[in-house]
């Protein structure tokens, strides 16, 4: 009979940040674990968290591991056996060894010779026997951005047992009845306040909220169902979506009981998809601030609010921003009022900070900071920020003119790129470090200077996100859109530049300077470009990086070119196709155009022939001498000659459409037809013939195929791969 | 309840949990880490429950007495268990209560927040509490110090007594807050808060930029060397405290605008080569911070 199996791993707080990741990882870990275990389940695996328990739930765990049928592989037949038939010392000991006799060896032939081997039929365990095992290779398997040693130990030999946070109970119930399990302490620990943590039917509610007596005693559960409701009563809520539930509505009720709404658009989606895993038990409060605070810029306001205190800021019906602040607690308690005052005074203390900081940072103008950046390292091997401030001035000034061909933007790039790093010296930003850049944008609107200098200051930093919709978006840029994009590329790729040369290069998951987003919004300008600034130009890395850094920035930055476009939702062997070759060479916007295209025509015949055959057409290719004269040979086979005729038709429509940057649909379309045209020529038609001259020929006709479609992908890259 | 009051209460409620009530160390230092009371003794394996007000300084946070939050010298409540209890979050919980924190009135969290001190090698992860959006205590548990990998784990708790102490007093202005004895902390501390940060940006002294320099350069050159001839004498103690000098006389430097970029930077390292290797020394005797066992202190 199946039984019902249930695991709480209980914790101190989890970060709020790491929860969502956690509890997916967690039942994969746990599914694979059980597989491993040879422990069947028809049931899918259901997990749940709060900031302090991972929760796996498993319907229907069988109550037998399936039985193992295996066929042990011993020494080779030749040394097994002695001349005579009988076993040699070696074949005797694997006998002896795997607990068989004699009459039951059999013979396996594998590609490197005979065997002797025998067959084991070893009897599932009781589910109950080999659970522990699973949850320990639960917990080894467990991996955490940033794991701590907290004196935990396991007996499976391997000693330490690293975690999230420390371990402070486990709930392990098979079919209602506990299974024996316990994490041992290191002996320099252990003592009486430093004990194993031993798995029992006891769960825990709430820190501070209980309806009887106590909080934070031990609650006995005797299954899934009742351990849902015994926390319900304890005041936690399992159920994540059911927390984010309550608390979307209560901040709606709660905004319009204070006459405004939610400002979703300043607190995005990020602190409604946080905050509910940084409470077991959500109650919304609210407080207001003094309306002098409304004279700040709304950014510092939001800011302040959002980022230190997890306070969501409201909006008038006008959209205007209210003195109102809303905040969900992890708590219902008995005094709101007391917990709205307290929150109050931390927000006027805060904003009184940034209040001061934003009138003594105007007392000089953006300029006068901007001089300050020679003691404000960028990086020991690279220099200052002033340094680096005049090497973006220069490079977006370039941009703009020669580049995005906008000349009349390049003397705001110039001075945008100047002062861009400027907000880094003032006392905000070194506060609000979140303000970066926002900051600068603020000031250089404050001193007068024009849109197209304040906006391409404000939204520097950005893109980050690699989604089409990720700010900032034309309307927001308004005059600002060339500069903007000249500066936000200038700084990127200075800083790409710069720390590639110094040797500080993204390893696995390190990448302390974050070159891989600074390198995804390079790109994501370069694929963007019209809808952000409406200039239709097709920008290759090269066109933007003059110098010639190393083979190892290169392919770094097509990695990213080729991660925003599976990001963007297209087939990673179509990516490919489309970003071959010199990586200076690649255009991600024409590589999107292409990308567009292509799903059309994958799935065709002609073109899976043509795709097919093109590893051959390049393989072939490769024999002729580029440098070589030209021999003057005549095609005169039918089919090669055919071959002949449909490249002269292809050629126009590719060469015009690579020109044009349009029209890739067509050029894709034309291209599939030769497919069976290259089929016939290489079912009919001897490449390397004697022939000099034809032979010369031929490889040309081959050169030219080769060359024209490689202008619009290397198809090769789109062939299924072989099962 | 009292600034000083504050200070006898968790005192007590420490010493009941089995701590030994420490006095500040008496050298300059920017947090309560800093005291061989944490720095030393979360080395090694002997077990250690201590706890002590650190006063602090922090040069850079000076704000000439004009800012109500925010100050050069602020005092610290540092609590280190080693090893760290199962319950400690509780024992915690509960040191609130025994301020007059009730749990039940309040939005008590564990938000978050690893610590790191590259200067002193030293890293531990944890949390900041945070008091109905107010922070008022670092929760770490110290996972290394001096580079070296710790065993047991100690946990460090930090309490910020200045914002406790507001909080508790419901004051917004920490110059408005009473210390005791009928006094304000401004009575108390206003004064040395003016003239403090006045010295450390070296603002309004009419004292050359080049002599307040070159004073501290040489005094950081000088205690530097000196430490390094206390540790070759395998004076480890009073070696740390000629670092921690250094160190402190660093963030003068620093907020007196008197070092560069990249001085700056080699000071730092500086200061972290020295803490390293004294804490290294003092692990590797293998002994306790009483000195038995080693016969060369009696």
């Amino acid at each position: 009979m199946d039984r019902d199996l249930l695991l709480e791993i209980g914790m101190e707080e989890i970060p709020a940040s790491w929860l969502p990741a956690l509890t997916i990882q967690i039942g994969n870990v746990f599914e694979a674990t059980l597989k491993e275990a040879r422990l069947s389940t028809d049931e899918p695996i259901e997990t749940f968290s709060t900031p302090r328990r991972l929760t796996v739930r498993s319907a229907k765990i069988a109550e037998r591991q399936t039985d193992l049928e295996e066929l042990v592989t011993g020494p080779p037949v030749a040394a097994a056996f002695a001349a005579d038939g009988t076993l040699t010392p070696a074949g005797a000991g694997f006998v002896k060894k795997q607990g068989a006799t004699d009459e039951q060896i059999e013979q396996v032939t594998t590609p490197r010779g005979a065997y002797i081997a025998v067959r084991k039929h070893q009897r599932g365990k009781a589910a109950v026997d080999v659970l522990p095992d699973v949850l320990t290779a639960v917990l080894r398997g467990m991996s955490f951005p940033k794991q701590m040693r907290w004196d935990a130990i396991l007996n499976d030999g391997k000693g330490d047992l690293p975690f999230g946070r420390p371990i402070r109970w486990l709930l392990y119930l098979y079919g209602g009845r506990v299974v024996p399990y316990s994490i041992g302490r290191s002996p320099l620990a252990t003592s009486s306040r430093v004990q194993e943590v031993i798995a029992g039917s006891s769960t825990y509610g709430h820190r501070f909220l209980t309806t009887t007596g106590r909080p934070g005693r031990a609650v006995k559960v005797k299954h899934f169902d009742d351990y849902r409701r015994r926390l319900a009563e304890h005041f936690v809520i399992l159920d994540r979506s059911e927390r984010h539930d309550r608390i979307a509505r209560e901040l709606d009720a709660e905004a319009r009981r204070r006459g405004g709404r939610i400002a979703r658009s300043l607190v995005g989606q990020g602190m409604l998809d946080e905050v509910p895993d940084l409470v077991e038990y959500p109650v919304v409060a609210s407080g207001t601030f003094s309306d002098e605070f409304l004279k700040l810029p709304e950014e510092v306001l939001t800011t302040t609010m959002i980022h230190h205190q997890h306070f969501f800021p409201v909006n008038s019906d006008q959209g205007k921003l209210l003195p109102v602040f809303l905040a969900v607690l992890n708590m219902e308690p008995d005094h709101p009022e007391v917990v709205s005052r307290n929150m109050e005074r931390v927000l006027a203390a805060r904003l009184r900070d940034a209040q001061f900081f934003y009138q003594s940072d105007r007392q000089q103008c953006l300029a006068e900071h901007a001089a300050r950046l020679d003691s404000v390292l960028f990086h020991k091997k690279i220099g200052t920020y002033l340094q680096k401030s005049e090497r973006v001035s220069a490079r977006a000034g370039h941009i703009a003119s020669k580049v995005l061909k906008t000349p009349q933007a390049e003397p705001f790039a110039r001075e945008a790129g100047q002062l861009c790093k400027a907000d880094l010296a003032t006392d905000m930003v070194r506060e609000l470090t979140e303000l970066q850049g926002t900051m600068g944008g603020i000031y250089a609107r404050a001193d007068g200077r024009p849109e197209q200098v304040w906006k391409a200051i404000y939204f520097h930093y950005l893109p980050v996100g690699v989604e089409p919709t990720a700010p900032p978006v034309r309307e927001q840029l308004g005059q600002a859109a060339v500069s903007w994009a000249a500066v936000a590329l200038a700084d990127k790729l200075d800083t790409l530049t710069s720390m590639f040369a110094a040797g500080e290069r993204p390893t696995g998951s390190r990448d302390p300077y974050g070159l891989r987003r600074a390198a995804q919004g390079v790109v994501r300008i370069m694929v963007d470009l019209p809808e952000l600034t409406g200039l239709d130009l097709r920008l290759t890395l090269g066109h933007l990086v003059e110098a010639q850094p190393d083979e190892a920035f290169w392919s770094f930055m097509i990695d990213r070119v080729r991660y925003l476009l599976e990001q963007r939702g297209y087939d990673p062997r179509n990516v490919r196709a489309v970003t071959h070759g010199d990586p200076a060479g690649v255009s991600p916007l024409v590589a999107k155009r292409k990308l567009e295209a292509l799903p059309e025509f994958t799935e065709s015949e002609d073109f899976k022939q043509l795709a097919g055959l093109f590893k051959r057409v390049r393989n072939i290719a490769r024999n002729l001498d580029a440098n070589a004269p030209e021999l003057g040979g005549t095609l005169v086979d039918g089919a090669e000659v055919a071959l002949a005729r449909e490249v002269a038709r292809l050629a126009p429509v590719i060469d015009a459409a690579v020109s044009s940057g349009a029209g890739y649909r067509q050029a894709f379309a034309e291209a599939a037809k030769a497919g069976p045209a290259v089929a016939k020529f290489f079912d009919d038609v001897m490449v390397m013939t004697d022939d000099v001259k034809l032979r010369d020929a031929r490889l040309r006709l081959l050169r030219r195929l080769e060359g024209l479609i490689l202008q619009l992908a290397d198809v090769s890259e789109i062939v299924p791969e072989e099962k | 309840m009292t600034f000083q009051d504050l200070v006898f209460t968790l005192q007590h409620f420490w010493a009941s949990q089995g701590c030994l009530i420490q006095q500040p160390l008496d050298v300059e230092v920017g947090a309560g880490t800093s005291h061989p009371e944490t720095l030393l003794r979360v080395l090694g394996s002997t077990p250690w429950n201590v706890a002590y007000i650190q006063p602090s300084r922090r040069p850079d946070d000076g704000r000439f007495g004009q800012n109500p939050n925010r100050l050069f010298k602020h005092h610290q409540l540092q609590v280190i268990l080693k090893p760290s209890p199962d319950e400690v979050q509780q024992i915690y919980l509960d040191s609130l209560e025994a301020v007059g924190i009730n749990p039940r009135h309040h939005d008590i969290r564990f938000e978050e927040d690893n610590w790191e001190s590259p200067t002193l090698g030293a890293w531990g992860i944890g949390w900041q509490v945070m008091l109905d959006g107010t922070e008022i205590t670092q929760f770490t548990y110290f996972q290394q110090v001096g580079g070296m990998d710790l065993s047991p784990i100690s946990c460090e708790i930090t309490y910020g007594m200045e914002r406790l102490a507001m909080f508790l007093q419901k004051v917004d202005n920490v110059f408005d807050m009473a210390w005791g004895g009928g006094k304000t902390y401004g009575e108390v501390r206003l004064r040395e808060e003016v003239e403090q940060s006045k010295y450390a940006f070296n603002q309004g002294t009419g004292i050359d930029a080049e002599r307040y320099s070159s004073f501290h350069r040489q005094q950081f050159d000088e205690n530097y060397k000196f430490g390094e001839e206390l540790l070759k004498a395998n004076l480890i103690l009073p070696a740390l405290e000629h670092c921690l000098k250094c160190s402190h006389l660093f963030n003068l430097l620093d907020s007196s605008g008197s070092v560069g970029v990249t001085e700056r930077m080699a000071y730092i390292l500086r200061v972290r080569q020295l803490a390293l290797t004294i804490c290294q020394a003092y692990a590797g005797e293998g002994t306790g911070i009483d000195g038995q066992g080693s016969g060369r202190r009696s």
